[in-house]
């Protein structure tokens, strides 16, 4: 994706925030920000496995370093929702992790692709590293809903308030397209660390 | 027909590969009872409550003697180059797989029937009250584990922290299945039969060794052969 392009995506996502401001300033009542960033997160999440499947399809490293990117960007997103839905629980009860179900879930999915980047990290062979990561991004999606299934079925009262309103689906583009932004510029970061590795490689 | 028979010669070479050596099995069961004892120093084993978490605790030390077994499912082939023989083999990936997750399967459940009394023993559960619901449970719940095991176990073969990985690996996924095994064995060795409101559990233990077996048979020949 060009440069140009990348800013103008930039100079959307912040004027879209920007333009929502209502809905910032009665953000403690309403739920910050954890709705949107979980969601933006379960995107990269989708986007991690397509990439993850077109890898093990076609062997095009381009594939795995997009689903490295997503994996990443996606993982940061969901962090930023589980420290944010903390606060929240923490304003409202004075107790920061109360078990609520949503970020419970949020957590366990959070430490599964944690453990696709340490499985990506301690593999040494890059075609191996590749295709363990994919397969084992393919494992933790299909794990998602049944963690949040189960966790629903655990503690089912549970649950800190937040609907989808509208201000909350225009806070989920923007945050998707500042994801996309990083995920384009680290995609980028993944292809160049690839190509200096393959060069001194084939120096040795 | 033919792949059942490789499956079976697979496990039971793997089987008496084990049973000669004893290394994982024994190492296992000793780790299950350290931790079965140490438990009795976090709370009083004898109190009440104990009943309550006792779903809780006897699946933490099974999937935590488990691991130890699977461990060793794949690293026992590198001595020799033994797996490359084996993909060579004219076996194919999944009955490779599945033959080493059966023999996974009956070494951790032995590992198991041996910890559950020795658990009902020192924490005084009657755990036979309701004791074929508790063996499907625990049969449900280890294929799953030893599943998600061997996947593991087959990703984390050549890295030089394997046994720190599989652990990272294997119990973030299990997460569902072992919820669901706790709630049901803490309601089982309580003395309940499974009502409508666990059965949903069960449900979902099924459903997650059948999407996982599904998969892990779909994705195996990729991971083995890369």
């Amino acid at each position: 994706m060009g440069n140009k392009l990348l800013i103008v995506l930039g100079v959307v996502a912040i004027a879209l925030l920007a333009l929502n401001h209502d809905s910032f300033t009665s953000a403690r009542e309403e739920g910050f920000f954890y709705i949107p960033l979980a969601g933006t997160a379960a995107i990269a999440a989708v986007a991690s496995l397509a990439a993850s499947i077109a890898f093990l399809r076609t062997r095009n490293f381009r594939f795995d370093a997009a689903a490295v990117a997503a994996t990443e960007v996606g993982l940061a997103f969901l962090a930023a929702a589980i420290v944010n839905g903390c606060c929240l629980t923490g304003y409202a009860s004075g107790r920061f992790w109360s078990w609520d179900s949503g970020l419970t879930a949020a957590l366990v999915c959070w430490l599964l692709y944690a453990a696709y980047l340490m499985l990506r990290q301690a593999v040494e062979e890059p075609t191996q590293r590749a295709t363990f990561a994919a397969a084992w991004s393919i494992f933790a999606f299909l794990d998602m809903p049944l963690v949040v299934v189960a966790m629903n079925w655990w503690k089912p009262g549970v649950h800190i308030p937040g609907d989808w309103t509208g201000a909350r689906v225009c806070h989920l583009v923007a945050l998707t397209m500042i994801a996309l932004l990083m995920a384009t510029v680290r995609m980028r970061q993944e292809e160049a660390r690839r190509e200096i590795d393959s060069l001194r490689r084939s120096a040795q | 027909m033919q792949i059942l028979r490789q499956v079976w010669v697979v496990a039971v070479k793997d089987l008496r590969a084990e049973l000669r050596t004893k290394e994982a099995i024994n190492s296992s069961l000793a780790f299950a009872l350290v931790i079965l004892l140490m438990f009795s120093y976090a709370f009083d084993p004898l109190a009440d409550t104990t009943r309550e978490m006792s779903g809780g605790l006897l699946w933490i030390v099974f999937a935590f003697a488990g691991t130890l077994v699977l461990n060793r499912s794949f690293a026992r082939e590198l001595p020799n180059d033994c797996l490359d023989g084996l993909i060579a083999a004219p076996v194919s990936g999944g009955a490779l797989f599945l033959g080493k997750a059966v023999a996974n399967f009956l070494l951790v459940l032995a590992v198991q029937l041996v910890s559950l009394p020795v658990f009902g023993v020192f924490y005084s559960v009657p755990w036979t009250k309701q004791l074929p619901e508790l063996l499907l449970v625990m049969v449900l719940g280890t294929w799953g584990l030893t599943i998600v095991g061997t996947v593991s176990s087959a990703l984390t073969v050549n890295i030089r922290l394997r046994e720190l990985m599989l652990p990272m690996l294997t119990y973030p996924i299990m997460f569902p299945a072992l919820l669901g095994a706790m709630q049901l064995t803490a309601h089982l060795v309580g003395g309940n039969p499974i009502d409508e409101e666990h059965f949903g559990w069960l449900k979902m233990m099924i459903g997650f060794d059948v999407i996982y077996t599904a998969v892990s048979l779909v994705l195996v020949e990729t991971i083995l052969v890369g």
